[in-house]
């Protein structure tokens, strides 16, 4: 049983994942399939966000891409490249057009090390220049993210606050000049009013880079400023996969429209149309049969705990796993 | 209606290694009874610090707190601290944002719940333990009396959440501190104590103080705002009034810069520049006058004082936006 | 290390100082003025402190123990600084290794360490020496140099857990570090990531723990000493305290200068350590 409709033409893509397959030991020899079984692609250029709540595997997701979290099986292929199958050695040099920025920004950066040598790493691992060149191409990527090289090269990254601790990660990311950028909530741990600068930070640094980013998210909010297509996520498994405007304007899945009706509005007067669901995701060691969702939607019937919906396109480059998709 | 916390020019200063820091900086601040009033401020605003302190919280030896604050008729900051502890429970309560902490995790959940009502309420054990399967029935919790048997680790974060606003309005309390209580969590689960609290408030006629940076959780929750800045509150409104007519160039420069869901997709955000002051060296002039896109050299110099303009607006600017023909030019 | 001094009270700075007088005494010892430590002076037996030409007095015997206390200074503080030094390095290359690797290593090495921490060091000590000090024929001794590195190794064994289980615990809370799968998502391979990533951040948890280590091992070399399956030739601290032990009646001093002075150096290591601990404790804390 494939369930790859929603897959384009390999040409076309950038990466493309297949049956991707997590799992997890837990204490009580029980597995958790983190990741259960996810396909998708990437074109060059795109913004991809992977949106869902705490536990639906988005974060292991975005390590099993750069092989970080060891697959157990399915396929990851980037440029051609089979990653999962890859040599040690040869992974550590693909990985450099890979690159990864994580939602903890001072936990990324090694408290020991000058904002210097933290942007100087990536270079002086792969021996790119002489030490000279490195300082010169450190110092115009700290000016590409907005950070005053004269000011900031010799200082330590306590000495920052989160937000530029982000631009720092953002600049050791870049020095590779990598085709493709996993972003692991970025925002998330900072402050309302500098979220916005390292959206648009990223978007800039996407048109001067030419990159290609993955965002993974939970709030939907955020996305909405930064991605071009959308995948949600829920319990290891994809429920829709769309563009950005389809997904917002007319979610199919019962989870992405009550997703999206739980996002506080700034607006007093707006009146939600909340769509209803309860409870809690239930626990990923013991996932309910069928749909996953089914036992929080509305819409479930006895057909959603015994058959597990495939995805199917239900409007142009939208595609839903859902027996009863909204209209 | 009649006032349930008034707090007078309150001040709250920690003295650290690099000077004496001055956290709130004379708020104002008079809730009505039976209403719920958000407060929102990013962090380093003083909002957390703010409400810990009319509270009667802040207890360390660094901490100096000034000004009057009354609760419910009582004079808070002339009271011993143990009188202040007599209020907490009956009078007031607070739930945290991260409920984990806030719960012991060694001690099942119908211990916890039933230990305020024994000592608070001086309910036999019998009645504790009927009156917790109410609050847990209240607080939508399926299958209340297994919940009693249960340890704070084997629920979800959406779990202890109820279980902490169940522990908080055990006693009836007046007035309840809710401290972005649904930060740590999922947003549907988000959706879902919102208006649980929202429903109880009603309900249960309590006031509410809505500390958070979320400027969608204040609009669809609360009937004031106050905006906090630097230590101080700069705009306070109405809900629908602040939201419709903001006078705060802060205020609007916040909204517009948070990614909205209602926004087209794809689109910019403007950001707000540069960063909150120094608390230990704070500007002369308005605390936002640096980073103001409409700031002059007034704005530098002199110290604005909340203005009251019609429907209970407040606002602490020299050129409030929407405001031009009156603009007070210096 | 001017940020590092005025951070010390007063406690601290009493301890630093007599750390350093003790250190002075273990390099210059052979060279000051002192009378020769294995020669009696006949005409002092048993005399009290500040006596002429024996500042801190003889034992029974005539022997100076100004001069002895400085001898020992030598062995004890040295015999501490290669147990502690090799115990130290082997200890901390395993704890990191184990806590990066993880795994069935891991599971054994901190079994390892468990169990030798479970056994107290001076019980741990008494038996390596026990074992590896006898000699098959009871009627010749053992030569006296085999017996000090005997007693090094047992000093060291008992130091190797107890490092190696702080770099354990140091590491396994900085290898989950995203800076850490950073570097790995970078390319950087695992032994660039274990010395330049971990290694500085480990080290600080382990200075701390050297001093409080240090402490450790010259009170149980002292104790074997006083046990007699020390180094029997009587230079340590602890050997002269056992040497002297029946005497405590005629010649007091003999006895208490030794446990004076051992006491006071044993705190203030602890104290150092202590200090050092508290203020990594509250560096981290800003990170």
């Amino acid at each position: 049983m494939t369930n790859h409709a929603h897959l384009r033409k390999d040409s076309d893509v950038l990466l493309r994942v297949e049956d991707l397959v997590v799992e997890f030991k837990v204490p009580g020899n029980k597995v958790v399939n983190a990741v259960s079984s996810v396909s998708f692609d990437v074109k060059e250029g795109e913004t991809l966000a992977v949106v869902g709540e705490s536990g639906c595997g988005k974060t292991t997701l975005g390590k099993a891409l750069l092989q970080i979290q060891k697959p157990k099986s399915g396929t990851v292929r980037f440029e051609g490249n089979e990653l999962t199958s890859l040599s040690k050695s040869d992974l550590r040099s693909a990985r450099t057009s890979i690159q990864m920025i994580f939602q903890d920004p001072i936990s990324s950066l090694d408290p020991r090390m000058t904002v210097r040598q933290i942007v100087e790493e990536p270079l002086w691992i792969w021996s790119k220049g002489d030490e000279n060149e490195r300082v010169e191409k450190v110092k115009s990527l700290l000016n590409n993210v907005g950070l005053d090289p004269e000011l900031v090269l010799d200082r330590k990254s306590y000495e920052f606050s989160g937000g530029q601790c982000q631009r720092i990660s953002i600049a050791r990311s870049l020095a590779l000049e990598p085709k493709m950028l996993i972003c692991d909530e970025p925002v998330s741990a900072l402050d309302v009013s500098i979220q916005a600068q390292i959206l648009n930070l990223l978007n800039d640094m996407k048109d001067r880079y030419g990159l290609t980013l993955i965002f993974i998210s939970h709030d939907l909010s955020v996305v909405k400023a930064i991605s071009t297509r959308i995948m949600v996520m829920y319990l290891g498994k994809v429920c829709e996969i769309g563009t950005t405007e389809s997904i917002y304007s007319k979610p199919a899945h019962h989870y992405t429209a009550a997703l999206i009706s739980s996002v506080p509005v700034p607006d007093p007067t707006h009146k939600s149309e909340r769509t209803p669901i309860t409870g809690e995701p239930p626990s990923p060691v013991d996932p309910p049969s069928g749909c996953r969702f089914r036992t929080r939607c509305p819409a479930a019937t006895e057909l959603c705990a015994t058959e597990e919906p495939m995805l199917r396109e239900v409007s142009d480059g939208q595609f839903v796993a859902c027996h009863y998709p909204r209209a | 209606m009649s006032s349930i916390l008034k707090l007078e020019n309150l001040k709250v200063r920690f003295s650290t290694h690099r000077g004496q820091l001055e956290a709130v900086r004379g708020v104002d601040l008079d809730i009505q009874a039976g209403t719920s009033i958000g407060i929102v401020g990013e962090s380093g605003s003083g909002k957390t610090v703010m409400s810990r302190a009319a509270m009667g919280l802040l207890t360390g030896s660094n901490v100096t707190r000034e000004g009057r604050i009354t609760f419910d008729g009582k004079v808070l900051s002339d009271m011993s601290r143990e009188d202040v502890r007599n209020e907490f429970g009956t009078g007031m309560a607070m739930i945290f944002q991260d409920p984990m902490t806030a719960l012991n995790p060694v001690r099942r959940i119908g211990s916890q719940l039933q230990e305020s009502l024994r000592i608070r309420l001086g309910m036999s054990r019998k009645e504790a333990r009927a009156r917790s399967i109410e609050l847990l029935t209240l607080v939508r919790i399926p299958e209340p009396k297994q919940m009693l048997r249960k340890f704070p680790s084997q629920l979800s974060g959406g779990m202890r959440q109820r279980i902490m606003i169940a522990i908080a309005i055990s006693c009836n309390p007046k007035l309840l501190f809710a401290d972005e209580p649904t930060t740590a969590l999922d947003v549907t689960v988000q959706a879902q104590i919102l208006e649980l609290l929202t429903d109880l408030r009603q309900r249960l006629n309590m006031t509410m103080v809505l500390v958070t940076h979320d400027l969608g959780v204040v609009a669809g929750n609360t009937d004031y705002v106050a905006v906090m800045y630097a230590g101080e509150i700069v705009e306070q409104a109405p809900t629908t009034e602040l939201f419709a007519n903001m006078k705060m160039p802060y205020t609007e420069a916040l909204f517009k810069s948070i990614p909205n869901i209602q926004m087209k997709a794809g689109s910019r955000l403007p950001v707000i520049e540069g960063r909150l002051p120094d608390p230990t060296d704070r500007p002369p002039g308005c605390g936002f006058a640096a980073r103001c896109s409409y700031a002059q050299d007034k704005c530098f110099t002199d110290h604005p004082e909340l203005e009251v303009a019609k429907d209970g607006h407040l606002y602490r600017c020299w050129f409030p936006l929407g405001d031009s023909i009156q603009r007070k030019v210096s | 290390m001017r940020k590092l001094w005025s951070t010390f009270n007063l406690p601290t700075k009493i301890s630093v100082a007599w750390v350093s007088i003790v250190m002075f005494f273990v390099v210059t010892g052979s060279f000051l003025p002192l009378p020769n430590p294995t020669e009696f002076d006949p005409d002092a037996s048993g005399v009290g402190l500040f006596s002429s030409g024996h500042l801190l007095g003889t034992d029974i015997n005539g022997y100076d123990l100004l001069s002895n206390v400085v001898n020992g200074a030598r062995i004890s503080i040295l015999i501490a600084l290669i147990s502690v030094g090799v115990g130290g390095l082997i200890g901390s290359a395993i704890g990191i290794a184990s806590a990066y690797v993880r795994g069935k290593l891991d599971i054994a090495v901190n079994l390892l360490f468990n169990i030798l921490l479970s056994i107290p060091n001076l019980v741990l000590g008494l038996a390596l020496v026990a074992i590896l000090a006898t000699s098959a024929d009871p009627a010749i001794p053992i030569d006296p140099n085999r017996r000090v590195f005997i007693i090094i190794f047992s000093l060291t064994v008992i130091i190797i857990p107890i490092l190696g289980r702080i770099a354990r615990g140091a590491t396994l809370s900085w290898v989950n570090r995203e800076f850490i799968v950073a570097a790995r998502s970078m390319g950087m391979n695992d032994r660039h990531i274990i010395f330049k990533h971990i290694v500085p951040n480990v080290l600080p948890a382990i200075y701390a723990v050297i001093f409080l280590a240090i402490g450790v091992v010259i009170v149980a070399e002292g104790a074997l000493s006083l046990l007699g399956v020390g180094i029997i030739d009587g230079v340590s601290w602890g050997a002269m305290i056992g040497r002297v032990a029946g005497d405590f009646t005629y010649a007091p001093q003999s006895m208490y200068v030794p446990v004076v002075v051992l006491a006071l150096t044993v705190i203030a290591f602890n104290q150092v350590g202590d200090h050092l601990r508290s203020q990594l404790d509250s560096r981290e804390g800003k990170i």
